[in-house]
């Protein structure tokens, strides 16, 4: 064995990976060699140097959370989008419908008459969502698609399928939305899915639906998933600023558990105070940025804020 | 007798046909190392926390994907490495502070000098830890911590054993230097 070979065999023996006829070749070279012996001692000490680290045991609160979260992904796991299969003759009839529509408008416009706006429609059945939704039903296989002239259509199984559609921001759909997450999404990947439903249906900084905006704070003030709760407050940081995403970010820096939504309250309260930073903004900055129990990088954050300001 | 890889395989199984108490006991087998795992990675509790739930997350949703050829335990540690990776880059970017110059919260109450000198000897190796670049962290934490053989390493940071050899052997080279200053640095100032 070469002098140069030292400290590979010594880590072969350190990881318990040597050979016995490499250790003994180690073991003839130290009895032999003073200056090896002196390097393998200070690998050995570098080795042993690492011990000193206290295992890090899962907390009960850390393992309730996590087995939540897990359950609520088998759940998940489980749902399947639903999609019926569509039966030619009554695509057929569909088309045809569509058709007699067009031409049915067409002919209308022509004449001068021109229909009220349509706002959130319901497609096969004659009552309202605002009708469907007052006795608080459990909407099953909630299936979305993208409609043209940035409508949504949103179907579900309550007695019988429904689909609604209309533009998020019309009352009626917003109302639909809220209840959707509110009411009727159960698990956590329930609740994700229509956060990032209403997510998708605004541009960033535009001005959210009160109802939209009442929801996502709700369910940032109290949903048990930190998931979910920093879905709502991604959610709420790309709206428009309004006094009550303030008061809920506000209440989140203080007092939510996780520290990634309250990243997220940082990065929304400093984008909306940057222009003339409130004092309640200012203050609970600065509690964040100050408190010795609070997660490094929060800290770091707070603080740079409160410097850019 | 059934063995801990055939337990495990049997576990992931069942996670796939969608027994969530087969997730639980996956949990509860190796969240402790894999949260472990990630402390050391990241040298933050509430970041190796997130990180570790989303290991988990992620195991169900790619439970179909795992074809065997690694153990269990191997295919979670690659998904944590890989999950440690993207949290280092995500903070990289959001970070803009150091963190130096923050202060540690103070220990109190019974047991405050045990906790001190854990939180000392804590500190003692993270600072030895973070000397090394995070390929020879995470290799030398996988066979000083793990006691994973230099294969399995290979495999879960999917890299040749050569490699593995030399990142633990250069880990071993810098902590040698590290420790040797730290000792100078102590007998000079007593």
């Amino acid at each position: 064995m070469e002098c140069s070979e030292l400290t590979e065999r010594v880590v072969d023996r350190l990881t318990e990976q040597a050979g016995e006829a490499s250790l003994r070749e180690l073991e003839d070279h130290l009895a032999a060699c003073v200056a090896c012996r002196e390097e393998a001692l200070l690998c050995e000490r570098a080795w042993s140097g690492l011990e000193g680290d206290p295992e890090a045991a899962p907390t009960p609160e850390f393992r309730r959370r996590t087995l939540g979260l897990i359950e609520d992904e088998m759940l998940r796991a489980r749902i399947r989008e639903f999609k019926p299969r569509r039966s030619w003759p009554r695509f057929a009839a569909e088309a045809a419908a569509v058709l007699i529509a067009i031409a049915g408008g067409f002919l209308l416009a022509r004449r001068g008459v021109i229909p009220a706006p349509a706002t959130a429609s319901t497609a096969a059945a004659s009552a309202s969502p605002e009708a469907i939704l007052r006795d608080n039903p459990r909407l099953a296989n909630v299936s979305y698609r993208a409609g043209s002239d940035g409508k949504l259509e949103v179907g579900f199984d309550v007695t019988s399928r429904r689909t609604v559609a209309g533009r998020p921001d019309d009352p009626e759909m917003a109302k639909l939305l809220a209840y959707l997450l509110t009411r009727n999404a159960e698990t956590a990947g329930e609740k994700s899915r229509a956060i990032e439903l209403v997510s998708q249906q605004y541009r960033p900084g535009a001005l959210a639906s009160p109802d939209i905006v009442s929801a996502l704070t709700a369910t940032l003030r109290k949903d048990p998933n930190p998931g979910v709760r920093k879905k709502a407050a991604d959610t709420l940081a790309g709206f428009s600023s309004t006094p009550e995403i303030r008061a809920a970010f506000l209440e989140a820096l203080r007092s939510d558990h996780s520290p990634s939504v309250r990243l997220t309250a940082i990065d929304a309260l400093a984008a909306s105070a940057a222009g003339a930073p409130d004092p309640n903004t200012i203050e609970s900055l600065r509690e964040r940025a100050q408190d010795p129990q609070e997660n490094g990088f929060v800290r770091a954050k707070a603080a740079s804020a409160l410097r850019n300001f | 007798m059934k063995s801990a890889v055939s337990d495990d395989r049997e576990l992931l199984g069942r996670i796939k046909a969608g027994d969530t108490e087969a997730a639980g006991e996956l949990f509860e087998k190796f969240a402790p190392a894999l949260l472990r795992f990630a402390t050391r990675l990241l040298s933050d509790r509430a970041t190796a926390e997130e990180v570790t739930q989303e290991v988990f997350v992620k195991v169900i949703s790619r439970a179909h994907q795992y074809d065997g050829r690694a153990e269990v335990s191997s295919w979670l540690f690659a998904i944590a490495a890989n999950a440690c990776r993207d949290r280092r880059r995500r903070d990289r970017r959001a970070t803009v502070v150091p963190l130096e110059g923050l202060p540690e919260p103070p220990a109190k109450g019974e047991g405050g000098e045990k906790r001190l000198m854990d939180r000392q000897q804590r500190d003692a190796v993270r600072r030895a830890l973070s000397c090394l670049s995070e390929e020879q962290r995470e290799a030398l934490i996988l066979a000083r911590y793990h006691d994973m053989p230099y294969a399995e390493i290979a495999r879960v940071l999917d890299i040749s054993v050569g490699a593995v050899k030399t990142r633990i052997f250069r880990a071993v080279e810098t902590l040698k230097s590290h420790f040797a200053e730290g000792a100078a640095t102590w007998n000079a100032a007593n």
